[in-house]
């Protein structure tokens, strides 16, 4: 389900309220033109799952941390401000998790140069 | 007043390369920072770079304790996206492999984990004699021991050799009466109990919130196994039930892993009697059919360590992106919550009964 960024959290906290209380991953995929990111709820009673799809202008990258929400959320969050340079607001200064380029390089963008050095941050 | 002390990246118990930063006051754990990505290697942008079906050997490496539970969930991803047929065959050839796979995967586990408590070298031993058993029924189906690359398109690349099922059946009824020893040689060693027991618990709540899969979550008694709610292959058809128990501590942990290796074995032998005759080899590459272009699939799979998920967005020769959901990347952001206000010395046993494998963590 396609839902705004301003829409987003009130989506959720309704989708949890109505058992979709297990968070499976967030990721996203960078169409050139838009940035997508996604969310896969599940509701485990049910065996059910719901998706939602958020479309960010690559100028204006940053959402909401749902991580009061869904502790899980947690790590995946910050797999995508370093994977995807998504900014998550919200969430205080943290250490890389998984690279070392800080704010140079995001490897899963479609800009990412094969072959050129990015220096570590 | 408290003391910080480091684990790792190098350390026989961090099953791989992994960095625990541990607070202690006194000898109790107050907070834990995992430090990942050693193994970071960019699969999931490697993909994009290659061709459908030359991705299966990095798959392989995701999780190299069960190399092919991962590569299933790729090729299964392609091919939906694809729109491949597997017959019937060939499903029953993955299933009967899968399975074959967790069992190594699961006694691996076992191996390990008797390591971490202390209990050395018997249990290890035990755990990986028997595991590579089941790993030379594997070389004898695919011709490797660990890294097959045997899933092709629709199938697989070959059929099961001659005498393979009596082979099986001899090592299946030889791994049940094992793993009545494996029970009475842990559970009645005090030393081990008391590191399993009432250790490191994760209630059913926080086990949903934290997001955890797998055996941490059906230890915590949430009863969800992809191969029981949205069953793939024959698993509908075999009357399989998912194993759970309610205390989801270490020892709960433990359990779902023998009661999985009988469920293992039941699935492997009605499997053989169910399979029909036929061909089971896939193909390499198929190209007639190019895939519509940012068509998305998603596919889930029971991984022994929990649910892989595969989000495929198809490209024209080539994945455009493929995001790839592992067991113990999540598995793992648990640890500094289970093992708060545990003694130090219980850290191993919790890390253990998680079975991080640091590669499928990393990706």
């Amino acid at each position: 389900m396609k839902v705004e960024r301003e829409e987003l959290g009130r989506n959720i906290e309704r989708a949890k309220s109505s058992g979709y209380d297990y968070l499976i991953k967030i990721t996203a995929v960078d169409y050139i033109d838009n940035v997508t990111v996604i969310y896969f709820f599940r509701n485990l009673a049910e065996g059910k799952d719901a998706t939602f799809e958020v479309e960010l202008q690559p100028s204006d990258l940053w959402l909401v941390t749902i991580e009061p929400l869904f502790p899980a959320a947690d790590w995946y969050e910050r797999e995508l401000q370093e994977m995807f340079g998504v900014i998550i607001r919200g969430r205080k200064a943290e250490r890389l998790l998984l690279e070392k380029w800080d704010g140079k390089a995001y490897p899963l963008r479609k800009s990412f140069e094969w072959g050129k050095e990015y220096t570590s941050g | 007043m408290l003391t910080r002390i480091n684990i790792g990246p190098i350390h026989p118990s961090t099953h791989g390369v992994l960095h625990l930063v541990v607070d202690l006051d006194g000898d109790t754990i107050d907070n834990i920072e995992p430090h990942i990505g050693f193994l970071h290697r960019g699969v999931e942008k490697l993909v994009e770079t290659r061709m459908y079906m030359q991705s299966p050997p990095y798959m392989e490496k995701i999780d190299y304790v069960a190399p092919m539970s991962v590569d299933e969930a790729y090729v299964a991803a392609v091919e939906a996206a694809l729109g491949i047929e597997v017959n019937e065959r060939a499903q029953y050839a993955r299933m009967i492999l899968l399975e074959l796979q967790r069992l190594a995967s699961h006694l691996f586990f076992i191996g390990a984990l008797t390591n971490d408590v202390g209990q050395m070298f018997t249990g290890f031993m035990w755990g990986f004699r028997d595991r590579e058993l089941i790993l030379r029924l594997l070389e004898e189906a695919t011709g490797q021991r660990m890294f097959y690359v045997n899933m092709r398109l629709g199938g697989l690349a070959n059929d099961f050799p001659k005498d393979f099922k009596e082979h099986v059946l001899d090592t299946m009824n030889y791994l049940s009466g094992r793993l009545k020893n494996y029970e009475s040689f842990l559970e009645k060693n005090p030393i081990f109990m008391q590191r399993m027991k009432g250790v490191g618990v994760l209630t059913k709540e926080d086990a949903i919130a934290f997001g955890v899969t797998g055996h941490v979550l059906r230890a915590s008694g949430v009863p969800y196994d992809v191969r029981n709610n949205n069953p793939y292959y024959f698993y509908r058809k075999l009357n399989f039930r998912e194993q759970t128990l309610s205390h989801g501590d270490n020892f709960a942990r433990y359990r779902i892993k023998i009661m999985e290796m009988r469920e293992s074995i039941r699935i492997i032998r009605e499997s053989f009697e169910d399979m029909p005759e036929g061909d089971a080899t896939g193909q390499m590459v198929k190209l007639r059919s190019p895939p519509v272009k940012n068509k998305t699939v998603t596919v889930s799979r029971e991984a022994p360590r929990g649910e892989v998920m595969m989000y495929l967005v198809a490209g024209d020769q080539k994945p455009y992106r493929l995001s790839m959901r592992t067991p113990t990347f999540i598995n793992l952001h648990v640890l500094n919550h289970i093992a708060k206000g545990n003694r130090l010395a219980d850290l191993y046993s919790i890390l253990g009964s998680l079975d991080v494998v640091m590669a499928d963590v990393d990706r």
